[in-house]
């Protein structure tokens, strides 16, 4: 229509930069492994414990103040919060137990592990509250999270990645063959690996929200892989003659303009999000646009070239593709 | 594929107005309007409308242990003095999860009287709540010639958690609601957690206060000579009795077995004294008033202490004997604390102390800073989408934003509908549907666009389009559906939120991208028989 820009049809030859692109991903892959052994990840409250607290900011309430009023020691600093909203954010772990108060000594270790967190948590507030005059309702946000729920977070969160990844490779291998599960499946990986390596780069937070980013970067990956590869089992037995390398090209330049429209479309709602939805949205929406590209870019160079280096046999199977859903409309 | 026939268009209006119908509390108050209406909007979360919530835990140990003590007083009491026989001299000590009952009286041959001691133990011993085949609460041996060690098997201690769970659960809804009209939420989660949700500008701090406490009420006789106390300050404690304090009384010697408890209690409210200033009242059951008249009696004089959680609250000097069992509790009381107080009395005691695992407060301000910033990225999402689906697509472009508009309509009225609570990812949620839901048109656009290419007619690649496009929308849509299902099942709050929509994104996207886009698509080339396609 309007947007005549884009050639009707292309013809790059994507497999044969296959072998740039694999190296490419080695070395992305190589430097987040590095970056995960040597920085780590720099976990939120929800998985490392420990509290967060966001404090308006007015002319007597600055991190100098709060600074100054601090029980223990503390990470204190400004920020832009959501809605423009200046304010304070304070981070700390739970205290030395000898400062917590003699009625805290007096219990039981197993019971001060697990209770310091909030004992911590309790003082500071109550501190800054005598000492700068808050109230409740300057405190905008105060998470604090024990030991043994940020520990139960992190499993759980790991546990997730997993059982999807596992669903996903089931999925596939029912639909289409086993080298297209191995192919999405690497790509799905290659994704989540690269990913965590950029948070670990860039020290960015890793929290709840950032698990299910991961959680939708896998389904955004897996939907633009599915599109390729039912492309190519349509065209493969459309022309049975053509080499596989052929035929995964014209499938990747057949479905390219779509995979990039509707890049395009998640993008601009996504940017959306990620300048005007708040301080607690952008990690996620961070995560998120990266993984639109890093999704859109392993589909071509992951998935689709293993699927080329394992070969097809779809031969073996009768056509039954498109029939199987139809009726549904 | 063309073919709409009556009933599928009816199928399709109904499908848009029962969304409509849903989705129209969001926007308008409906109150007023006939019965049947739906007049609640979407639930919002505490991200969004600003609360408290709170994760409890119990100690199974100290619900065991909890509980062996009380055998205790009941070991010592058939072992103590019945029929004129006593085995044991002192109450059996508890060892974390273990009571020893030391059997302390031999008789003539130096042999402990073991048979009967097990016994009158066993008899104590009651069943299982619940329990088939008539297990016992407790494991009761001999071990060695005069103990015997009494333990909570692992059948048993699941049923005690269970009941703590449930008492715990009762007593935390009584203390933090005594009047039974917040909209607190309180929800067990497992066998030994409880999660509290305060919507609204609740006080942490308080709640926490309200909930940190054992509630363990005594009413307990005073000695008051001054040659008892001053050997107690020295360390030397007068047997049967303990040093208590207070900050009304200062450090008092309080009688260990108290006269009346908190299960005694009937109710308990806050008032006002004579001076106007917050007191707390309370009346007492038959058997405590009675008990209380007894001791009131019996004991002209002396002070009576008021204890709640080892600490004395007050401790009048009993003047006349006091009938009827109502008794009120005078200080230098807050108002708010006069009200607590009263609620923890009224409650009763926890059958365990509640740890705080995680809490998470978020103010009502920030909340709506959330919603408009939410609600503002959202417009301005769609308002980009919308474009740039226009100008790729122009005609069909305008179907698949209509449809998009649709699709949020039905994203919206689903949530309300089904009672989904919506979080502040949640709202992320419906911003990622509304990028990913022009998928579906995208590539059904993409197909036409090839057959129309390949030389066939409008209908006929529109025909052609949707038939080859359907299997990729179903497998690209289910995988991702894999994974907010995952999320859904493993995450936790806010997350599950985010699961939620995106889940609800997908099928509404799925319907409106492939019913609706194409029903369109139908009344337009069957109204306007365009000899070319312009797409």
């Amino acid at each position: 229509m309007l947007l005549r820009y884009w050639p009707q049809s292309t013809k790059i030859k994507f497999m044969s930069l296959r072998m740039g692109g694999a190296l490419l991903s080695l070395l992305m892959i190589t430097a987040s492994i590095y970056f995960l052994a040597m920085r780590g990840l720099n976990l939120g409250v929800d998985f490392a414990g420990g509290t967060v607290m966001e404090i308006q900011q007015t002319e007597t309430v600055t991190v100098e103040t709060v600074r100054a009023a601090m029980p223990y020691t503390a990470e204190v600093n400004s920020a832009v919060g959501t809605d423009a909203r200046a304010i304070i954010v304070v981070k700390f772990g739970a205290a030395d137990p000898s400062k917590l108060g003699d009625e805290f000594t007096t219990l039981k270790p197993e019971a001060q592990a697990e209770r310091a967190q909030q004992v911590t948590n309790d003082i500071v507030k109550e501190t800054l509250m005598e000492k700068l005059g808050l109230t409740d309702e300057d405190f905008l946000r105060d998470d604090s999270v024990g030991p043994k729920v940020s520990g139960e977070l992190f499993r759980s969160g790991i546990l997730a990645l997993v059982v999807a990844l596992a669903l996903m490779l089931a999925y596939i291998w029912f639909r289409f063959e086993w080298q297209f599960s191995v192919g999405a499946v690497a790509a799905l990986a290659h994704d989540v690996i690269i990913t965590l390596g950029l948070f670990s780069l860039l020290q960015l937070e890793f929290n709840l929200t950032t698990i299910a980013a991961l959680l939708t970067i896998i389904g955004y990956s897996m939907n633009d892989t599915v599109v390729v590869f039912d492309r190519v089992r349509e065209e493969r037995r459309k022309y049975k003659k053509m080499p596989d390398r052929q035929v995964i090209d014209q499938s990747l330049n057949m479905t390219l303009s779509r995979t990039l429209l509707t890049s395009g479309t998640t993008l601009l709602a996504l940017f959306a999000i990620f300048f005007l939805g708040g301080t607690v949205l952008r990690g996620m929406s961070f995560a998120l646009i990266w993984g639109i590209f890093i999704g859109t870019y392993s589909s071509i160079f992951i998935a689709s070239s293993i699927v080329l280096s394992l070969g097809m046999d779809l031969n073996k199977k009768p056509a039954e593709d498109v029939t199987g859903f139809q009726g549904v409309g | 594929m063309l073919q709409f026939p009556v009933w599928k268009i009816c199928l399709i209006l109904g499908i848009m107005l029962w969304g409509i119908l849903m989705a129209l509390p969001n926007v308008v108050n409906m109150s007023g309007t006939p019965a049947g209406v739906p007049k609640q909007g979407v639930n919002l979360g505490l991200d969004l409308q600003g609360g408290v919530y709170l994760m409890m835990e119990i100690n199974p140990d100290e619900v065991v242990a909890n509980r062996l003590e009380v055998f205790a007083i009941d070991v010592r009491n058939t072992l103590g003095n019945k029929d004129g026989k006593t085995l044991i001299g002192h109450l059996p000590t508890l060892d974390g999860r273990t009571l020893n009952i030391n059997l302390t009286r031999p008789d003539a041959e130096g042999n402990f009287p073991m048979d009967e001691a097990l016994a009158r133990v066993r008899k104590l011993n009651g069943g299982v709540e619940g329990a088939i085949g008539g297990a016992k609460t407790y494991e009761i041996a001999a071990a060695g010639p005069a103990v015997i060690k009494v333990t909570v098997p692992a059948t048993s201690e699941e049923a005690l958690m269970k009941d703590a769970l449930a008492k715990t659960m009762t007593i935390v809804r009584r203390r933090v609601d005594p009047e039974g009209v917040s909209e607190i939420s309180i929800t067990p989660q497992g066998n030994s957690r409880i999660i509290l949700e305060a919507p609204g500008e609740p006080d942490a701090t308080r709640l926490k206060s309200l909930l940190s406490r054992d509630g363990k009420m005594t009413f307990n006789l005073v000695e008051s000579s001054p040659s008892a106390i001053s050997a107690a300050e020295k360390g030397v404690v007068k047997p049967g009795y303990r040093l208590l304090t207070g900050p009304e009384t200062g450090p008092l010697l309080v009688r260990n077995i108290p006269e009346v408890t908190g299960a005694d209690i009937a109710t308990a409210s806050q008032g006002y004294d004579d001076g106007n200033r917050p007191q707390i009242n309370f009346r007492l059951n038959g058997n405590g008033a009675s008990k209380f008249y007894q001791t009131t009696r019996n004991n002209s004089g002396k002070l009576f202490a008021i204890v709640l959680d080892d600490t004395i609250m007050s401790a009048p000097r009993i003047n006349e004997p006091i009938p009827g069992g109502s008794v009120r509790i005078t200080g230098t009381f807050e108002l708010e604390e006069a009200q607590d107080l009263a609620a923890i009395i009224e409650a009763g005691e926890m059958p365990a102390k509640v740890q705080f695992l995680d809490q998470r407060t978020v103010s009502a301000t920030l909340g709506q800073d959330s919603i408009r910033a939410g609600v503002r990225a959202s417009l301005i999402g769609l308002a980009l989408v919308a474009f740039f689906m226009i100008l790729a697509y122009g005609l069909m472009g305008i179907f698949a934003v209509g449809s998009l508009a649709a699709n949020i309509i039905l994203i919206v009225g689903a949530l309300s509908g089904l009672g989904a609570t919506l979080t502040l990812p949640g709202i992320a949620g419906i911003i990622l549907t509304i990028g990913m839901a022009v998928d579906a048109n995208v590539l059904v656009f993409e197909r036409i666009r090839e057959e129309q290419r390949a030389g066939r007619s409008p209908l006929t690649a529109v025909q052609a389009g949707y038939e080859r496009a359907l299997s990729t929308i179903l497998d690209a849509n289910i995988t991702t559906f894999i994974a907010a299902a995952i999320l859904y099942l493993l995450g936790s709050g806010p997350v599950k939120g985010f699961a939620v929509t995106l889940a609800i994104g997908i099928i509404t996207s799925v319907f409106t991208a492939f019913v609706l886009t194409r029903w369109f698509t139908v009344i337009y080339l069957k109204g306007f028989k365009p000899k070319k396609f312009a797409l």
